[in-house]
């Protein structure tokens, strides 16, 4: 489907911002799912990026990225009232924890931008929620104002130049050695975060959610090119369909 | 004017039309029905099938190159047993003929899933995949050696009970040798070509995009090489032959069928686009009626 440019602006360095309105299941959105969009004609660029959704609203949807090559330094060009070729929503999302559970979110870098529909689902129904967001450098930092209106906000960076600095697991432990406990732990970020942070609680009774990015093609399970090792290490797990959520003991990170 | 037709038969095989999604390209059908009924298709070549569940290569195993991309997937699949029973029967209700891609270490392994494959009933046609750039043992290396291929088809043949297609490397310096091999072995049809090797380094990590190292180039990019290698095949062969390498419009398919193709398959552009195989079919029917051309074999191969 094709969607219209509504806004675009830079949040941080190589960082942007676009929303996006037109005919789409706005309605039908799940936090942790993505959209596959289309670069240029899409003969020159074959394949379409894969983008989480990083806010919905009923006419528009919002999704932050990096421009980390020649795809997403074409999707950071486009002008207000540009038309995007668009497929999704695609994956399965972060699912809803109970009523009044107590949940801790852990975002890195450009894992923040998810989390953020995530939060906002979620904040209504939580008990209480606790965020830890990591980033390089405070030039880094995006989404910690709308962060701090869902609950209470812990930002580290590498550098010590906003908030504390280290990173996002010794936040949680000093979070932790202050009191807080939490059932559900949803997480995005690097490889590494997600694999310290399943470590961390790996003795804890709580229920861990991580979602997963990987090189994709096709995004509807077709290719088998974005897979994933189940947490035995016997099978493959598609991202595009069976994620990009995943129970964190499902796969092995 | 009377509406153009579309149909194909090819090596005993009735199509309603010449296109038909790769194998690798496409799953077992089941992604793409979300987004069309697939008895629009002229038929579906399967992701490939092995004796063994495999799980593939680590990843990256797909990567963006200009104009294509290269995949290192590794002929990751559940097994001919899984296939049969749970995958092939599913897709057979669709009404669109079968083509199972079927690939292996041994001789021993092309055998024995050809053999269950054929035992199912439910494959129209095999497209034998001896030219799969991205494993260690088998696939390419039974596509590269004439001789070698020959015997290989040889043997698959006496067990295979529907119409069967080898797939051919375009990584060998005379692909004409290839084809008259696998003729010589007994193939009912040919497709090709099937991807190029390729590799893409990341500058700044100082080392190969793919975990894999190398792997295969599809898309437009290899369109040309594909066309030149179809209308080569097709001036040596008598068998007929299906053409694939970069199509992404009715135009591209138009090409290889000058070329000599009798049909075409998409892979590539169905991760571009998920509508790009009825959208073919579309652009195909708009230029016969554009150009006066009521059946496609007034144009196969027409450019001597």
């Amino acid at each position: 489907m094709l969607l219209r440019v509504k806004d675009i602006a830079n949040l941080a360095p190589d960082i942007w911002q676009i929303t996006l309105s037109g005919d789409f299941p706005y309605k039908t959105v799940k936090p942790g799912q993505f959209i596959m969009i289309r670069i240029g004609s899409g003969k020159e660029h074959v394949l379409r990026r894969p983008i989480s959704i990083a806010a919905v609203t009923e006419q528009s949807l919002t999704i932050v990225l990096r421009v980390v090559g020649r795809g997403t330094k074409w999707l950071s060009e486009r002008c207000i009232g540009d038309l995007l070729d668009v497929l999704g929503p695609l994956g399965r999302g972060f699912p809803s924890p109970p009523q009044d559970a107590k949940v801790l979110i852990v975002g890195g870098g450009l894992g923040v931008p998810p989390l953020w529909l995530l939060g906002e689902t979620i904040q209504a129904e939580a008990d209480e929620v606790d965020v830890v967001l990591g980033f390089r450098s405070q030039r880094d930092c995006i989404l910690t104002d709308e962060f701090s209106r869902l609950g209470h906000l812990v930002v580290t960076t590498d550098d010590g130049s906003f908030g504390i600095k280290g990173n996002v697991i010794e936040a949680v432990d000093s979070l932790r050695r202050s009191g807080h406990s939490w059932e559900y732990v949803y997480a995005c970020g690097p490889l590494p975060m997600l694999r310290n942070l399943k470590r961390y609680f790996s003795n804890q009774d709580v229920k861990g959610y991580v979602s997963l990015e990987e090189h994709m093609a096709c995004g509807v399970g077709a290719c088998h090119g974005c897979v994933c090792l189940s947490e035995d290490r016997s099978l493959t797990r598609r991202i595009c369909v069976n994620g990009p959520v995943f129970p964190w003991n499902e796969v092995c990170l | 004017m009377s509406y153009p037709d579309l149909s194909v038969k090819i090596a005993g095989l009735h199509l309603r039309n010449p296109v038909i999604p790769a194998s690798g390209c496409f799953g077992f059908g089941r992604e793409y029905a979300q987004f069309y009924p697939l008895n629009q298709l002229g038929a579906v070549a399967v992701k490939a099938t092995t004796l063994k569940p495999r799980i593939g290569n680590p990843t990256p195993r797909v990567t963006e190159v200009c104009g294509g991309m290269l995949n290192a997937i590794g002929l990751a699949n559940p097994g001919v047993d899984y296939v049969v029973r749970y995958e092939l029967p599913w897709l057979a209700n669709q009404d669109v003929p079968i083509i199972v891609n079927v690939a292996g270490e041994t001789k021993a392994e092309y055998v024995e899933v050809v053999r269950r494959v054929c035992a199912s009933g439910l494959a129209a046609a095999i497209e034998l995949n001896v030219s799969c750039p991205n494993v260690a043992a088998g696939g390419m290396t039974f596509g590269v050696d004439p001789n070698i291929l020959q015997d290989l088809v040889a043997a698959v043949k006496e067990v295979c009970t529907v119409p069967l297609f080898v797939k051919l490397s375009p990584n060998v310096t005379d692909i004409r040798e290839s084809a008259l091999a696998a003729q010589a072995g007994g193939a009912d049809g040919l497709t090709l070509i099937n991807t190029l090797l390729g590799m893409q380094i990341d500058i700044y990590r100082r080392r190969p995009v793919l975990a894999n190292k190398t792997g295969g180039l599809s898309g437009p990019a290899i369109k040309p090489i594909a066309v030149r290698m179809v209308y080569e095949v097709a001036s040596v062969v008598d068998i007929p032959i299906i053409g694939m390498g970069g199509i992404f419009t009715g135009e591209d398919a138009v090409e290889f069928i000058m070329a000599g193709a009798s049909a075409v398959m998409v892979g590539t552009a169905n991760f571009t686009n998920p509508l790009a195989c009825p959208q073919i079919i579309g652009e195909i029917e708009e230029f016969m009626r554009k150009q006066g051309i009521r059946s496609l074999v007034e144009i196969r191969g027409c450019i001597g």
